[in-house]
């Protein structure tokens, strides 16, 4: 065995010094250092991005529970070392001055926050410092405007509950404000020590019970795992990017992205592998012939190449791990400027995958390939003519797909997508074959026409070459078109997700949100916002109402049991009316209202909250609004692009409804850094007004998409050096025919010119027609990708239409170029030796 | 007829590099198994080889080989002649045991080839065969010294590198050790496959159309070549050859014709 192994270690090192493998493991390089620098590149970023929403969050990881945290839970932590701060949040009405307000109370203990810092400052609108620690026994911090609406100053005391306590500072900021940015009372921040004095938590009352984590990554995961099937239905735990929903969608769709590239890298490596590993057995046929005539058995034939493949994996898969490591390596450096300057070190899982990965890609798409050597008959020493039977089909297919699929799935962790992969490909594979025959069946025409018209020259020989060897050209159009095609999808896609990040987050997105605003105010906000150039996405009129009744049915029983603890359900939701529907938000099903509809009963509902509570067009709701119910029949469906920093409403009356129930208004406007004492100019005017400032959650946000962007570039990279791989591949099956009969033209007197003219008309039309079959498919699979996995508009790319067959004619030259000069430079001779 | 000496003295290259080398090659004698030249061994017994006739798909049959019957003693040289599509390298391959018989059976060295499966097959030809073809047969991935070495190296031997370099000097190729076979002339490639199929000390070398594929020159050299290394390992050589000056030169030939055994002579040795 040993000594097999030693042989075998020699064969493919001879095999090496010959060039007959080196497409073979390029292919594996390609496909293992994609894997693994894609992996680590992601792993990293997302790490990263972890990491700066604990920023926000104030932990890496909080639960949320509407009663307390068990012990237990805290007690697992503590042994996994991972450090904890418990909070309690509830509403309350403080009061000083004999004025009333509503606040939204956070008590935290010593502990409190975990990560990052709280802002606060020593005057109303004066500069905020940092501090790491909350406030102490009887103090309290407030939200700036609650001084203006109490009169109050720091040093006073207010009233909460049966509680006195001392205002020490003004809140600016807390961690964890991100993620609830939408709650509307200000906030009071007070020592966790004095709730109870206060008297407010009784049973039965509104409270939630938050404790936030931190700690290494490993022991956080292993926390995370123990804790989430111990979790009741109405907990939650919140990690990584899920306190922001623009953030999450982002990263979803960046994470869905680079998978899917990753992905197709790897499915392109595996077409080049399997194409060079079949033409690596065939040219093998005679080694195991004249093995098996030397007396080797199959066993030792088979075991031969096998430890061959085995080596090779071997080699090829940490080669490929060591480049992907430092390619991202490499590319961190390279884009210092556009990443996090704590970009996390990379684990050591991708490496692992992307090595495994490697041999499953080189087995899956070469065993079959190789295991047909075991079976070449020793009688081919002296009949050219015998080869081994063809591997069984469910073999080949079979392993193929089984090894993709698995490791399409193991890599993204998404089946869905991994499947819609494997099926769009495979619709394709069929439709580009249908096609490719349509298409070689044109030229048949057109060599028919040429031949009956005595027409002559370089075209016609070109056209008689492709049809002439139909087959092998109709599969190497198949591969060519299947490869440009995923090529050309990635292309598609990068450019429309990158075109749509920007377009959510345009330069001058609003980055705050304004509300309360009173009826009375709205015209002196807008006016306020005209004078001091500050451009609003609109003022919308709000008002609060809780969903009782599905259909005359009590809410609570009409819907799914999954739905009776949705958010939409337990709180009061933020109702609106208008004419038009809102830029960001599209009519999925229904009618939008006309002039006449003006104070009827309908209203338009997001999709999404329509899907939970399962109610379609037609059925009837009914709000609890203030103390009046009113009932209103779904008569529209709209999508909500939750992520757009701007106003957006589940549920939508028409004018004239809802309009005299208690309203405020809401808007959301831009400002840069330099204007932010504006706010203070805006508040001192409009005290009742609260403004949420998302500035730095938008920085994230941006932050991320411009990571996620640069990662998407590079994976783009290296889709685009596999596809590459699988044109050099399929351009080199074919090539030893190619050569042999240009070759033999050369022999029999053709000229330079006349092969050179005749190779570049038939490389064209082979192009020209790949690259047909590649635009083709690249629609339909877009089309499928764009309504399904993304999200995204779908237009039909005409320019692709031209520029596709244009690249592919491009490339197609280009590398027969590399095979064919030879033939046409050298002497006939010298070529036949060499081929 | 030639004398051995007379047949190096002939083949100019062959002599310059074969010069002294006789007495330089550790494996004339140490090496050397033991032939008894009355000993059988090969035994053809009854041979007969069908194949579906392409131009019949309904299921008849097409014969290559008609009863052939035929023995072979130790250290002989047997020519088998015939026109093109007599059935000559059909023989061959049934008797080397690359193919199977549609009847009657083979025994080589010593061992029935039907008692054998496809691996028993295979190892007999590992201990007791050696190829020399038309077409070389040379690996072109592998120099002409990694391709002598392979037979050696299949049975795991450690020496393999010494002994295919001795046998490579002994043909005359010291100074093309390390040349792919691409880098070789058609003699020299032959050179090369000779080396090969004596390397391993073979009982039995068979040789298709050795000469087939080289000019008269060349040819000549190699045949000479040929016979002095069976002379000097003293192996059985069974050839197939379309060339009468190589059939005359061994020790019998036998014709064949229609798949039949038409002429067993003795050659003009």
């Amino acid at each position: 065995m040993i000594k097999h192994f030693l042989l075998a270690a020699k064969l493919l090192l001879r095999d090496w010094h010959s060039g007959e493998l080196k497409i073979l493991l390029i292919a594996l390089l390609i496909a293992v250092a994609s894997m693994t620098s894609v992996g680590m590149f992601t792993q990293r970023i997302n790490l990263a991005m972890t990491d700066q929403a604990g920023q926000f969050l104030g932990a890496d990881l909080v639960l949320r529970s509407p009663i307390e945290i068990d012990v237990s839970v805290i007690d697992y932590a503590k042994r996994l070392d991972l450090k904890n701060t418990k909070s309690i949040h509830f509403s309350s009405v403080i009061v000083a001055n004999d004025e009333f307000q509503l606040t939204h109370v956070k008590a935290v203990d010593k502990n409190y926050p975990l990560l990052s810092h709280i802002k606060i400052s020593k005057k109303q609108y004066g500069e905020e410092r940092a501090v790491t620690d909350g406030p102490g026994k009887g103090e309290v911090w407030l939200a700036p405007r609650v001084f203006s609406i109490l009169g109050i100053e720091l040093g006073d005391s207010i009233e909460l509950g049966e509680s006195k306590l001392v205002v020490t500072a003004v809140l600016k900021h807390d961690p964890g404000q991100a993620s609830s940015f939408m709650s509307i009372a200000p906030r009071l921040l007070m020592n966790r020590h004095d709730v109870e004095a206060t008297g407010i938590i009784q049973p039965g009352s509104r409270v939630t019970y938050q404790v936030g984590f931190a700690g290494d990554l490993s022991k956080r995961k292993q926390f995370e795992k123990w804790l989430n099937p111990r979790l009741t239905t109405s907990q939650k735990l919140i990690g990584g990017t899920e306190g922001s929903q623009a953030l999450n969608s982002a990263m979803v769709k960046a994470e869905q992205y680079l998978s899917l590239a990753s992905m197709l890298s790897v499915m392109l490596s595996g077409i080049a592998i399997a194409m060079t590993a079949n033409r690596y057995g065939q040219r093998h046929y005679d080694q195991s012939a004249l093995m098996r005539c030397m007396g080797a058995s199959q066993k030792t034939v088979i075991q031969i190449f096998s430890m061959q493949l085995i080596l090779l994996g071997a080699v090829g898969s940490l080669a490929g791990c060591l480049i992907g490591y430092l390619t991202q390596e490499g590319l961190v450096v390279l884009l210092k400027e556009f990443l996090s300057p704590n970009l996390p070190a990379p684990g050591i899982y991708p490496l692992l995958t992307g090595f495994i990965s490697g041999f499953v890609t080189l087995a899956g798409f070469s065993l079959p390939a190789l295991l047909r050597l075991k079976s070449v008959p020793p009688l081919r020493v002296l009949r050219k003519d015998i080869s081994p039977l063809p591997a069984s089909a469910l073999l080949v297919y079979g392993l193929a797909m089984g090894s993709m699929i698995g490791l399409m799935w193991w890599q993204s962790g998404q089946l869905k997508l991994t499947l819609l992969v494997v099926f769009g490909v495979l619709v394709s594979v069929v439709l580009l074959f249908v096609l490719s025959l349509l298409l070689i069946m044109i030229c048949k025409k057109l060599l028919d026409y040429s031949m009956a018209r005595s027409i002559s020259g370089a075209w016609k020989t070109g056209l008689q070459q492709i049809v002439r060897h139909r087959k092998e050209n109709q599969l190497q159009m198949l591969a060519f078109g299947l490869s440009l095609m995923i090529l050309m999808i990635i292309f598609l896609l990068r450019t429309d997700l990158i075109s749509r990040w920007q377009q959510q987050l345009p330069d001058m997105a609003p980055n705050h949100f304004v509300i309360n605003i009173q009826s009375y105010e709205v015209e002196a906000v807008k006016t306020f916002f005209t004078q001091h150039g500050v451009q609003t996405e609109g003022v919308y009129p709000m008002v609060r109402g809780r969903v009782t009744e599905i259909n005359g049915v009590s809410v609570l029983d009409a819907v799914p049991e999954k739905s009776k603890l949705d958010e939409a359900l337990k709180r009061e939701l933020n109702l609106t009316w208008g004419n038009k529907v809102q830029e960001n938000n599209q009519l999925l099903a229904g009618q939008w209202w006309q002039p006449g509809d003006k104070a009827k009963p309908y209203i338009s509902i997001e999709k999404g909250l329509a899907e939970r509570l399962e109610v379609t067009l037609g059925d009837s709701l009914s709000f609890k609004i203030a103390d009046r119910t009113i009932t209103a029949t779904i008569t529209s469906l709209r999508s909500v692009q939750w992520d757009s920093f701007q106003p957006n409403f589940y549920i939508v009356f028409p004018d004239g409804v809802i309009n005299t129930f208690p309203v405020s208004y809401i808007s959301s406007f831009y400002i840069d850094k330099s204007q932010k004492k504006l706010l203070n100019d805006l508040i001192k005017k409009f005290p009742t007004l609260t403004v949420l400032e998302i500035d730095a959650i938008m920085e994230q946000v941006k932050s991320v998409m411009e990571q996620v962007t640069t990662a998407v570039e590079f994976v783009m990279l290296f889709v685009l050096l596999a596809g590459m791989m699988v044109l050099v591949a399929s351009m080199q099956s074919s090539m030893d025919d190619r050569v042999q009969s240009a070759v033999i033209m050369r022999t029999l007197g053709a000229k330079k010119s006349f092969l050179r003219r005749s190779q570049f008309a038939e490389y064209s039309l082979l192009g020209f027609l790949s690259g047909l079959l590649a635009v083709s498919g690249t629609e339909i699979i877009a089309y499928l990708l764009y309504n399904r996995v993304f999200n995204l508009d779908f237009e039909i790319h005409t320019w692709l239409l031209i520029i596709g067959p244009l690249i592919s004619i491009i490339l197609i030259l280009m590398i027969s170029h590399l095979y064919t000069k030879k033939v046409v430079q050298q002497s006939p001779l010298k070529v036949l030796r060499y081929s | 007829m030639l004398s051995p000496t007379t047949r190096i003295e002939a083949g100019m290259d062959v002599l310059a590099a074969s010069k002294g080398l006789t007495e330089t090659n550790p494996m004339n004698n140490t090496n050397q198994r033991m032939h008894n030249p009355s000993e059988v061994i090969i035994s053809v017994e009854c041979l007969t080889k069908q194949v579906p006739a392409l131009d019949n798909p309904s299921g008849g049959m097409l014969d290559i080989l008609t009863g052939v019957e035929l023995e072979i003693k130790s250290a002989e040289s047997v020519a088998i002649i015939g026109a093109s599509g007599s059935g000559k390298s059909t023989l061959l391959g049934l008797m080397a045991g690359l193919d199977q018989p549609t009847d009657g059976d083979v025994v080589l060295a010593g061992k029935k080839l039907s008692d054998l499966d496809e691996d028993g097959r295979a190892s007999l030809r590992g201990d007791e065969v050696g190829f020399v073809f038309q077409s070389f047969q040379l690996l072109p991935g592998l120099t002409a010294l990694e391709n002598v070495m392979l037979p050696l190296e299949l049975q795991t031997k450690a020496t393999a590198r010494t002994e295919a370099v001795s046998l490579l000097e002994r043909v005359g190729l010291a100074d093309r050790l390390h040349h792919y076979p691409r880098q070789l002339s058609g003699g020299e490639q032959q050179r090369v496959a000779i080396a090969r199929a004596f390397v391993s000390q073979p009982r039995i070398v068979f040789a298709d159309e050795p000469t087939g594929n080289l000019d008269k020159k060349t040819s000549q050299h190699i045949i000479d070549l040929l016979f002095e290394m069976n002379s000097e390992k003293q192996t059985t050589l069974v050839i197939v050859t379309h060339d009468e000056n190589l059939a005359r030169q061994c020790g019998r030939c036998l014709t064949l014709e229609n798949g039949k055994l038409l002429n067993d002579v003795a050659g003009d040795e």
